[in-house]
């Protein structure tokens, strides 16, 4: 799809700023993510391109702004969804929960 | 279905068997051939980038038969193709104010492909 | 909710994040010692040191880089560098003639078991948009400066095949050990946004 990761030429997107001796991960939600990922892809509901494409359909201006491992994390819970295999509910639900056992 | 464990990690990511097809697929093109890229703008995912499409290049070379993802994403099928690396000068895909040398390689499936006039 | 905690909370991502492995682990569906060993791979264990390897060792022995050019899954799986991500290599020599650069314009695709997994700056929207339009723009912010008779070669991964770039072996290299030249390599000089170190330029250990 002509979707926002199709970025081969685009302009306007400022320059590439490498970080010198940058770690694997710079966050631990970053570790669970792509460990999560890999993890349920292993389960054998989806296969690879399919991972690809449940990241691609984000719109446009939300795959600019986010951080890679967010579009994985906007993925695997569109993935995750869709095959039924987690409900929206049980996502909102579990992060209220763990929102307020945090802050107690 | 059961989580993977953690003594099975290693084995299953060195084990990985990629996107190669073990089977033969006749080649529509061979190495020297000219090819000009589909316009296609499909709605699911494709790996043809907006910036090739209609762009006549060069088969490089074959690299063997893959799974064709735009039909794995879709539904699974693995739909297998030949899979080409493909060259195109600088200047084709920019313009003539592109460098006069420099190219640009990538990785096409049959179904991306037509004959150049 | 409580209207009296000023605990600054959670970011959304965070907690989702750990709503997904909580419901995932009370499903069954994912074991958190393999969510560790996954990432104890990819943190500690798999990384650009391992292309290193592979590169001195062409540089050393002409057997084996004849080897790695012509059927390089073989000549990487001699090493033990196989598996995901890298399971139909191509291998790019520079030359005098010609430089290559590796980038996936449409998201992130690398050769995880001779690099590890790619830095920020390859998957991030600057280099995927800039690179294949613009090579000389992006080698001089990586403070690569090439001349106009040398071709450049950039390599867009669309499908499954990943790329590695053979670097050209620095001068003044001559007698040095696979170990020592192996500390030359850099991980850029790798996906062709850096060349390798100069002896001079490092420190010598010990």
């Amino acid at each position: 799809m002509n979707g926002g990761h199709d970025l081969g030429g685009m302009h306007g997107l400022g320059p590439i700023n490498p970080e010198p001796n940058e770690p694997v991960f710079h966050e631990e939600w970053e570790r669970r993510c792509f460990a999560l990922t890999l993890a349920c892809g292993f389960l054998g509901e989806w296969n690879l391109d399919m991972s690809r494409r449940a990241r691609e359909r984000m719109h446009p201006a939300r795959y600019l702004e986010t951080s890679y491992y967010e579009h994985w994390l906007i993925g695997l819970q569109t993935l995750l969804v869709e095959t039924g295999l987690i409900t929206e509910e049980e996502i909102a639900r579990r992060m209220g929960e763990i929102g307020a056992e945090e802050t107690d | 279905m059961r989580a993977l464990k953690a003594e099975n990690v290693k084995k299953i990511l060195q084990q990985s068997k990629g996107a190669r097809v073990d089977v033969d697929v006749p080649l529509k093109f061979k190495s020297g051939d000219r090819v000009l890229t589909r316009n296609i703008n499909p709605l699911g995912h494709t790996r043809l980038p907006r910036y090739a499409r209609g762009r006549q290049g060069v088969i490089d070379q074959h690299h063997g038969v893959f799974i064709f993802p735009d039909t794995h994403a879709a539904n699974g099928d693995k739909n297998p193709q030949n899979l080409y690396s493909v060259r195109f000068t600088a200047r084709e895909l920019w313009g003539d104010s592109a460098s006069e040398t420099d190219k640009i390689y990538m990785d096409l499936w049959d179904d991306y492909l037509e004959p150049a006039n | 909710m409580s209207d009296h905690h000023e605990h600054a909370h959670l970011p959304d991502t965070v907690l989702r994040v750990k709503a997904l492995e909580s419901l995932l682990v009370e499903k069954g569906l994912v074991d958190p010692a393999a969510l560790d060993e996954l990432i104890d791979t990819y943190e500690h264990k798999v990384g650009p040191r391992n292309g290193a390897r592979v590169v001195a060792r062409a540089w050393s022995n002409a057997d084996y880089k004849t080897r790695l050019l012509q059927n390089p899954s073989a000549a990487l799986a001699e090493l033990g560098f196989t598996g995901r991500q890298g399971e139909d290599m191509v291998v790019l020599e520079n030359t005098e003639k010609v430089h290559h650069m590796v980038v996936c314009t449409l998201c992130s695709c690398y050769p995880w078991p001779v690099l590890g997994l790619p830095p920020v700056w390859y998957k991030s929207a600057p280099y995927r948009a800039r690179a294949v339009m613009d090579p000389r723009g992006v080698l001089k912010e990586f403070g690569v400066s090439l001349s106009d008779e040398i071709e450049i070669r950039i390599w867009d991964s669309t499908a499954e095949v990943r790329y590695l770039v053979l670097p050209m072996r620095p001068e003044g290299t001559e007698g040095m050990d696979e170990e020592s030249l192996a500390n030359l390599v850099t991980r850029n000089s790798m996906i062709g946004t850096g060349l390798p170190l100069s002896p001079h330029q490092i420190a010598h250990q010990k």
